[in-house]
């Protein structure tokens, strides 16, 4: 046993790879991230099950693809609207009425997290399921230090594509004016003739689409399994409440922890760069606790 | 001074004497080792789900990694007996750390030697731990949610580290002492009804200590905290200080239950400070009713006894049942099955006398 089995001593081409490798990391963390970032920025609601959430859309698209034969890229906006109309009935279900006890949502949708996981297993048995790869995106780029697949690459393009339509939305429409306003302050918005509850719906079901298209991704990616929402919910949490709980910050610490993730992956392994890289989040939350970066809003 | 005998302090103190009777005479019940061995397990999981229930039923901190002091604990306890099983002359280093190609026993484990020293250290460490991370948080008056959040960050990165820390640790495979606890010069078998009364005997003095700790004027602070720490903070109270203590002290208990874990089963792994294991001690004590000690113990003993006694049929059905069971407690119960008796009692006391006086 000697330091070197923990340490792998620094060179420059896998290195270099390990930062792109950060890029793909970043660009799921993110995109896993933002619907959660909606979701809590707007609501202020914990919702546990997002890991769920993302799993239900990859097992949507398992179905799409294995049953009705429907291509790959047509499986992505489908997910998002069956995750977007099961968001919205749970919204209506169970949200609706802990709208003012953030720690009993937290718990209540743990237990629905539960439910989801044991449902799917039931109806789908624990075997993992594949999504095929379309044609286009079946290939790898290997040039000097960088190693990617297709997917990957994808799942970049993607995640840039999907943090401009939600800025976009946000910030130049004006359902994205009447949600900004909500998540200041729900009453004065209100009070403007704005119907909170209804915007509320809406941003649950659009954080829950968005989270269903990012499991018909990964599906792709990888493989598909009733447990596989716990493994992005903690690190997705941690994305958004560094981030400052905000578009832009979502994007910020994505690409950090992202990044700091492969790093410390490449120095040691996968697990302790995960303990390192836990350890290092909760002593920033420590000192800032709101995070990278806030907008002047209510304090929740 | 209401009428419901729920908020009667004697009555409380009686309920309590009486559970841990009847605990106390279970071995004279349930004659099969296995069954003992069985309600052993459960003595601990409520020992866990009451250090759940100090610190977010009376201290308003939902604690997601109470797993962190439990696994650290039922790691220290397997690391004393496994090392009162080796031969420091001929049998040195444990099986496992032979197959890591380990040459020497580690720095970390030579304490261990000593059965002392071994059991200090299971229970100081998580709770020096919990110590130092509480402060962390509480001074820069994280609150909430947040809490919530990194102590389940917290939890996630030590599961990571115990399971991949293989020479050290045994990894997933986990550590499993071939011979049972000895202490005082006497074996404890796991199966025996020696073991139980031990698990009996923490559970009752933890209880009662902490329930004693709660009627002082430290347990009406900490709980005037829970309900508005901001006021608390105006009226001159150190939040961060009641917190700290509290986080402190129920990571104690839960390392205490730790190592009666691996006396009883003989094994530790990295299950211990799985995720779904921390969460299920917060549902345990929701489901009993987290502002009782009480409840917490009978929560953690109704959801176990119920998933052991589920059956086949059932086994799979259970974490759904689980699931929605834990989605309408938190909905429409969210002092558990304590806080509606504690309604049902006041139905048939505190309204009738209220009635009569304004008549």
């Amino acid at each position: 046993m000697s330091i070197h089995d923990f340490w792998t001593p620094f060179s420059l081409y896998p290195f270099l790879n390990a930062l792109f490798i950060g890029i793909s990391l970043a660009s799921i963390f993110f995109i896993a991230a933002l619907g959660l970032t909606i979701i809590y920025g707007a609501m202020g609601v914990i919702n546990m099950a997002h890991g769920e959430f993302i799993m239900l859309g990859a097992y949507t698209t398992y179905v799409f693809q294995q049953f009705l034969g429907v291509p790959f890229l047509l499986c992505l906006p489908l997910a998002f609207i069956v995750l977007a109309l099961i968001g919205w009935i749970i919204e209506r279900g169970i949200i609706r009425t802990l709208y003012q006890r953030p720690l009993d949502t937290l718990l209540a949708t743990w237990g629905l997290s539960l439910i989801l996981i044991q449902g799917i297993r039931l109806i789908f048995g624990g075997q993992p399921k594949y999504v095929s790869v379309p044609k286009f995106l079946d290939f790898q780029i290997e040039a000097n230090f960088v190693h990617l697949s297709g997917v990957r690459l994808f799942i970049i393009l993607f995640a840039i594509v999907i943090g401009a339509v939600t800025w976009f939305l946000m910030y130049k429409t004006t359902l994205g004016v009447r949600v900004r306003a909500v998540m200041q302050d729900k009453e004065m918005a209100a009070a403007f003739g704005i119907d909170a509850n209804k915007i509320y719906s809406i941003t649950f079901a659009y954080g829950a689409g968005l989270a269903g298209m990012a499991g018909a991704l990964f599906a792709a990616a990888k493989t598909v399994f009733p447990d596989m929402g716990s493994g992005y919910i903690v690190e997705a949490f941690l994305v958004v409440v560094v981030g400052g709980v905000g578009l832009v910050g979502s994007m910020f610490s994505s690409g950090i922890l992202g990044e700091l993730s492969s790093i410390f992956s490449y120095f040691t392994n996968g697990t302790f760069a995960r303990f390192i890289l836990f350890t290092l989040i909760v002593v920033f939350l420590r000192f800032r606790p709101q995070g990278l970066i806030t907008e002047g809003a209510t304090r929740r | 001074m209401d009428g419901n005998l729920y908020h009667n302090r004697k009555a409380q103190w009686a309920a309590y004497i009486l559970i841990f009777v009847l605990l106390a005479l279970v071995p004279f019940i349930f004659d099969n080792p296995f069954t003992l061995n069985q309600f052993s397990r459960y003595i601990i999981f409520s020992l866990t789900a009451v250090s759940v229930s100090l610190v977010w039923g009376h201290g308003g901190i939902l604690s997601l990694g109470q797993g962190i002091a439990f696994g650290m604990g039922a790691y220290g306890m397997g690391a004393t007996m496994q090392m009162q099983f080796q031969d420091p002359v001929n049998d040195p280093i444990p099986t496992f750390m032979l197959t890591n190609e380990l040459e020497k026993l580690p720095l970390v484990w030579e304490p261990f030697w000593s059965t002392p020293i071994g059991l200090s250290l299971a229970i100081g460490v998580p709770t020096l731990f919990f110590f130092i991370f509480g402060y962390m948080m509480f001074q820069a008056r994280v609150a909430g949610v947040f809490v919530a959040i990194m102590t389940l960050a917290m939890l996630a990165a030590w599961y990571s580290v115990v399971y991949d820390m293989q020479p050290f640790t045994a990894g997933f495979n986990g550590i499993s002492p071939p011979s049972p606890f000895e202490i005082f010069g006497t074996q404890i078998d796991p199966y025996s009804s020696t073991a139980y009364w031990v698990c009996v005997a923490f559970l009752v003095i933890l209880t009662l200590g902490t329930k004693f700790l709660l009627h002082t004027k430290f347990g009406l602070i900490v709980q005037a905290m829970r309900d508005d720490p901001e006021r608390a903070r105006f009226l001159g109270y150190n939040v961060a200080y009641y917190q700290t203590v509290l986080f402190t002290l129920s990571g104690f208990i839960a390392a205490c239950a730790g190592i009666l874990w691996v006396m009883v089963t003989q094994y530790v792994s990295p299950t211990s400070m799985e995720i779904m294991l921390s969460i299920s001690m917060v549902i345990w004590a929701a489901v009993g009713g987290r502002t009782s000690l009480l409840g917490a113990i009978i929560g953690a003993f109704l959801i176990n006894l119920g998933q052991s006694y589920a059956g086949d049929e059932f086994q799979k059905h259970w974490l759904i049942m689980l699931g929605v069971v834990f989605v309408i407690v938190v909905l429409f119960l969210p002092k558990g099955l304590t806080g509606l008796f504690e309604s049902i009692l006041g139905k048939f006391s505190g309204n009738n006398k209220g009635a009569k006086q304004k008549a």
